[in-house]
Formats: C-alpha cells, sequence, structure tokens
C-alpha cells in the first residue's frame, strides 16, 4: 500500500514536474549564456602606489590635511590586505618606481625598510624609478638581491645590450587564469637627475623604441592584458599611449600626480597614485575573456587615502618594522662623525665658518673649482667638541642637492656683486672677493682671485651650487645661465663625508671675502 | 636633448634645467609660492587639474597652476 501511495504520488509529482520542465525550458538557453558570459567576464584588481620616497612613517602633509598626519606604511599594509580579500585570485600589487631615497628612515639604511616591507606584502613587480639609482649601483645591485618581488625596466641597458643584473623587462603574472603582460619603464630623463657617476656604463632608451617588440612578445606569449608599469611621469605617459599601440593600462610614477579620476589615452587607462606613500591606487577591471577585452574600469575616485586617522586599521607586523628601523634612526644621528676644533658659526650677511666648511664640502664633492652656497640655507651652528650626524641634519634642514655647471668669469662677476647685496651673502670656496662698499652697485668686487689668480671675465669655471640656487632662489638668476649641468649627491651628504675626512675642522679665518671702507 | 625646458606656471613661462621639479619651477616663478606649499597654503595642480607634489617631475611645456587652500 504504501507503494501504491508512493506510485500515485509519483506519479502525479513527475507529471507536475515535467509541466515545470515544459514551461521553463524556451528560458533555458538565456540561462545558460547568461551563466557563461559571467564567467567569461572576469574581475581584476590592481593596486599600486609609486614615489613613496621612504615615506613609511605618517606625516603632516598641509597640501591634503593641515591638521592630520597622512601615509603610514602600517595603514597601507592593511588597506592592501582588505583589498586582497575582497577579490583574493584576483588581485595585482605594483610599484612604478621611486621607493626608497627620500627620508632619514631610509636613507640611513639604504631602502632596507622598504624592501623588507615591500617583500611582506608580496608586491607583484616594481618597476626602476630615477631615484633608485641614487646611491649608485652597487647599492641598487644590493637592493634588488634583497628584493623577493620581480624588478622590471624593459628601457635600461648595460655596455653591449645587457639588461642591468636582476632586472627584467617585463614579467608574466596570471590571475584567474588571466596572463598579465606587466612591462617596466624608467625615465630616459635619469641622465639628468642622477649623478653621472652612478649610470656608467648604463643606456637609457626612449620608451617607444622599446615596448612595441616588447608587447608582440608577450602577446605572443598569451598575455591577455598588457600593463606598462612606468616611471616617466603622465604627460610621458600620455605620449607613450598616442604613440604605442597595444597597451591596456599604464600604472605610472615621477611626476607624482594624484589621478583622482583614471585618464583615457588613445583607448590607454591611466593611472598614478600621487606620492609619498599618501594614496593607495585601487583599479578595478572587468575583462571579457571571449572578446578578449577590456570591458570596465574604475572611472571615479581610484585613489584612497592613507590614513591613521582614529579607527584606522593598522598591520602590526609592517608596524613593527617601521618602529625597529625608526629606533635605529635615532642611534644613527646620534653617532659622531668628526670633530670641529672650534665652534663652527653662520652668518648670512658674510663669510661664515660654518659657511667655509659647507662650501668646501660642495668642492670636495664634486670636483669643481668653486662653490656657492645661500648663506640661508645654513639653519644652526655646529659648537666645538664632536659632531654628530643630527647636528648635521638640523643645520642643513633642506634637501637640497648639488648641481654642477660652468659659468664665465663674467657670469661670476654678477652673483658677486648680486651677493653683496643680499640679505643671504653666497658663502664661497674656491674663490677669494674683495668688496669696496664705497664703490656704486655693480662695481663692488674689486678684486676676483680662483686659485690664486685673477679671475678673467671670458674664461669658464666650473662651479657647484645647490639646486636652490641653481632653479632661481633668492633671485640669483644667472645659475639659470649655467651650461653643461650635472646633477650631484644630496647637500648632506656631502658636508657629513666632508667632515668624517676631514677632521679635526680647522676653523682659522680665511678671508675668503674681504670688506673695505 | 636639450639642456632646458620650458615650463608654465600659471600661464607664465619659466625656464628650468632638465630634471628639476615642480619645486624648482615655484622658485623660479615666486619664491614665496615654494614656501606657501611647504605651509600647505597653495598646492599645485597640473594641466588636467590634477594635485602634484612639490616633487614631481616636470617635462618640457609642462603646465602647472597654483590654487589657494580653503
Amino acid at each position: 500500500m504504501p507503494n501504491l501511495k508512493r506510485g500515485v504520488f509519483a506519479s502525479s509529482t513527475a507529471r507536475l514536474l515535467f509541466l515545470i520542465l515544459m514551461l521553463l525550458l524556451p528560458a533555458m538557453p538565456l540561462a545558460a549564456s547568461a551563466a557563461l558570459a559571467r564567467q567569461a567576464e572576469i574581475n581584476l584588481t590592481i593596486l599600486h602606489v609609486n614615489d613613496t620616497h621612504g615615506h613609511i612613517i605618517p606625516y603632516l602633509d598641509k597640501s591634503v590635511d593641515s591638521a592630520r598626519p597622512v601615509g603610514g606604511a602600517e595603514y597601507l599594509a592593511k588597506m592592501v590586505e582588505r583589498e586582497r580579500a575582497a577579490n583574493p585570485r584576483g588581485t595585482i600589487l605594483l610599484s612604478a618606481g621611486d621607493m626608497f631615497q627620500g627620508t632619514p628612515v631610509s636613507n640611513l639604511f639604504h631602502g632596507k625598510p622598504l624592501v623588507e616591507i615591500m617583500n611582506y606584502l608580496c608586491y607583484d613587480a616594481m618597476a626602476l624609478g630615477n631615484h633608485e639609482f641614487d646611491w649608485g649601483q652597487d647599492v641598487l645591485q644590493s637592493i634588488i638581491s634583497s628584493a623577493s618581488f620581480p624588478v622590471v625596466s624593459a628601457n635600461v641597458f648595460e655596455r653591449g645590450g645587457r639588461r642591468i643584473r636582476g632586472v627584467r623587462p617585463y614579467v608574466m603574472l596570471k590571475r584567474k587564469g588571466l596572463r598579465i603582460a606587466v612591462i617596466g619603464i624608467t625615465t630616459p630623463d635619469t641622465f639628468y637627475t642622477s649623478k653621472p657617476g652612478n649610470l656608467t656604463g648604463l643606456t637609457f632608451v626612449h620608451p617607444e623604441k622599446v615596448l612595441p617588440a616588447i608587447i608582440r612578445r608577450v602577446r605572443a606569449q598569451g598575455a591577455s592584458i598588457v600593463v606598462a608599469l612606468t616611471h616617466d611621469g603622465v604627460d610621458a605617459d600620455r605620449e607613450l599611449a598616442r604613440k604605442v599601440r597595444g597597451i591596456d593600462i599604464i600604472v605610472g610614477g615621477h611626476s607624482h600626480t594624484a589621478i583622482k579620476d583614471p585618464v583615457i589615452e588613445s583607448g590607454t587607462v591611466i593611472v598614478q597614485a600621487g606620492s609619498n606613500g599618501i594614496y593607495l591606487g585601487v583599479l578595478n577591471i572587468t575583462f571579457d575573456r571571449a572578446k578578449k577585452k577590456i570591458l570596465s574600469y574604475t572611472r571615479k575616485d581610484e585613489l584612497r587615502l592613507v590614513s591613521p586617522a582614529s579607527g584606522a586599521q593598522l598591520d602590526p607586523k609592517v608596524a613593527q618594522i617601521v618602529d625597529k628601523y625608526e629606533a635605529q634612526v635615532k642611534t644613527e644621528f646620534s653617532k659622531v662623525i668628526g670633530t670641529a676644533a672650534a665652534d663652527l658659526t653662520r652668518d648670512p650677511t658674510r663669510e661664515s665658518d660654518l659657511g667655509d666648511v659647507v662650501a668646501d664640502a660642495m668642492r670636495e664633492a664634486s670636483g669643481t673649482q668653486i662653490a656657492f652656497q645661500n648663506g640661508g640655507g645654513i639653519r644652526s651652528d655646529i659648537p666645538r667638541g664632536p659632531i654628530t650626524l643630527e647636528a648635521v641634519f638640523t643645520s642643513l634642514p633642506f634637501d637640497d642637492d648639488l648641481i654642477t655647471m660652468d659659468l664665465t668669469g663674467e657670469q661670476i662677476r654678477e652673483l658677486l656683486e648680486k651677493s653683496v647685496l643680499s640679505e643671504n651673502m653666497l658663502q664661497v670656496s674656491g674663490i677669494q672677493i674683495v668688496y669696496d662698499l664705497s664703490k656704486p652697485a655693480g662695481a663692488k668686487a674689486v678684486s676676483v682671485e680662483v686659485a690664486g689668480k685673477p679671475m678673467e671675465p671670458q674664461a669658464t669655471y666650473r662651479v657647484v651650487t645647490n639646486d636652490f640656487l641653481a632653479s632661481g632662489g633668492n633671485q640669483f638668476n644667472i645659475f639659470k645661465k649655467g651650461r653643461n649641468i650635472s646633477a650631484g649627491s644630496p647637500l648632506r651628504d656631502a658636508v657629513a663625508d666632508y667632515i668624517r675626512k676631514n677632521s679635526p675642522i680647522n676653523v682659522q679665518a680665511r678671508d675668503r671675502i674681504v670688506f673695505k671702507n | 636633448m636639450k639642456q632646458n625646458i620650458d615650463v608654465y606656471v600659471n600661464d607664465q613661462k619659466i625656464s628650468l634645467y632638465r630634471g628639476m621639479k615642480v619645486k624648482h619651477a615655484l622658485i623660479a616663478y615666486d619664491q614665496s609660492l615654494y614656501k606657501a606649499a611647504l605651509d600647505g597654503e597653495i598646492r599645485v595642480e597640473d594641466a588636467n587639474g590634477f594635485t602634484v607634489g612639490i616633487e614631481g617631475s616636470l617635462t618640457d611645456g609642462s603646465k602647472i597652476f597654483t590654487i589657494a587652500t580653503a
């Protein structure tokens, strides 16, 4: 009986199911195709930073927030973790270069804190930026060898067309069955921003000359998406997108541009995340596997502010790394690097002991005939006795770099006439000037000697100054007329090295700038 | 490549050495603006209206504008 009943029930249920099936049948192909379409659409998340410049500690950037600090590697790390959790199989993390140089906590350890953090966060690739060469090729090699992420640049070559050891032109990433080629580009302007000695044997080729062949190669290897990870500035990125076909996305750096809403140029999506670790770029894209193209991408508000504001979560492991190095900065700053035989005082209105030391250090670091430093750029005295690194940073608080150039004797005389009337007199090395203050403006320098010989108006002299003056700071516009310009080391490094090599620093009266009448 | 580039600060042409940055353009244009940028009294935008950092790079023909912050 039960079987009969069950049979009757089974029979009526079967009829009902049959009817439902018949009703639904026409709709099934549509549902199936929608499901297939969903399978063909792949969601990817490209996280990106650039130009962090050693900023791993939150700091006050008044142009972003006048009251609260921004940035901080431990907060950035937590944001990366959250984005990865939202798209665990489809997220990549990129850096468009210039990660290491820029703050004491990174500079003192040649970028090690950043490398540790980047290794921990498992970056998928980093482009070589121009400032990656700031500490020379040996330090760069050390950074590359300690990095567990790929370093990419397709347009930098050593002699004979070889790649820099450890640097690849591109990396092929795989996410959700898709191949994503990430090709690195380094600005050809690196030659104008780095010390020539740091670039010995290197050639920087224009990106448009190398990219087409590489794009063909990666497409042949199955790349569905081509990302150019560039360190060349947004203007150059736009030009690149116009000139080179086949780049889907440019993740850029170098111009420190906070591209809030992605730029489209000739069909290429261009993004960049400001600088100094203030923003995390989050580019969500939907790729159609069947049509082999990007269907949609983040069009608005691509940048997320990194902030330690109340309630912000942090990554404890990264916080630990930051704390470790921050504590070591204090130790490094308190280390004695030399001694002063007497007080090294400053005076922006005349020749000073400390002004002479700074100018001598600049001349020694650059190998030039003459050095000029603005007196106002030296902000505190260095007392007699042991000299710490902190004392150098306190005396020279600005991030000035050395710039060398050719100037004629006539141009130098014009500088000197400007200097004697300025509240920020030039501190000098390699040159002796006698001013007669009774003479009219423009004719006060009655005697000028270089290396003990009268300065010749038409002769060319190799001069070093800092980048503030070289851009016309304090109205010393003659520095903008130099020839054969070369970038140099940071001013503070030059002075610290000079103190290390020449201690005890003797401060006898040097009479480089003499006034009469 | 030529050694100098021309950039435009608030539509005024400024000549700089190649490799120089936004801060150098501000110093060359009006040194007080550089200090104002450091103090957060102004920010700098490019021709697309995007904020750029004062250590940002410039190319020949770059246009930047200083914007007073609120």
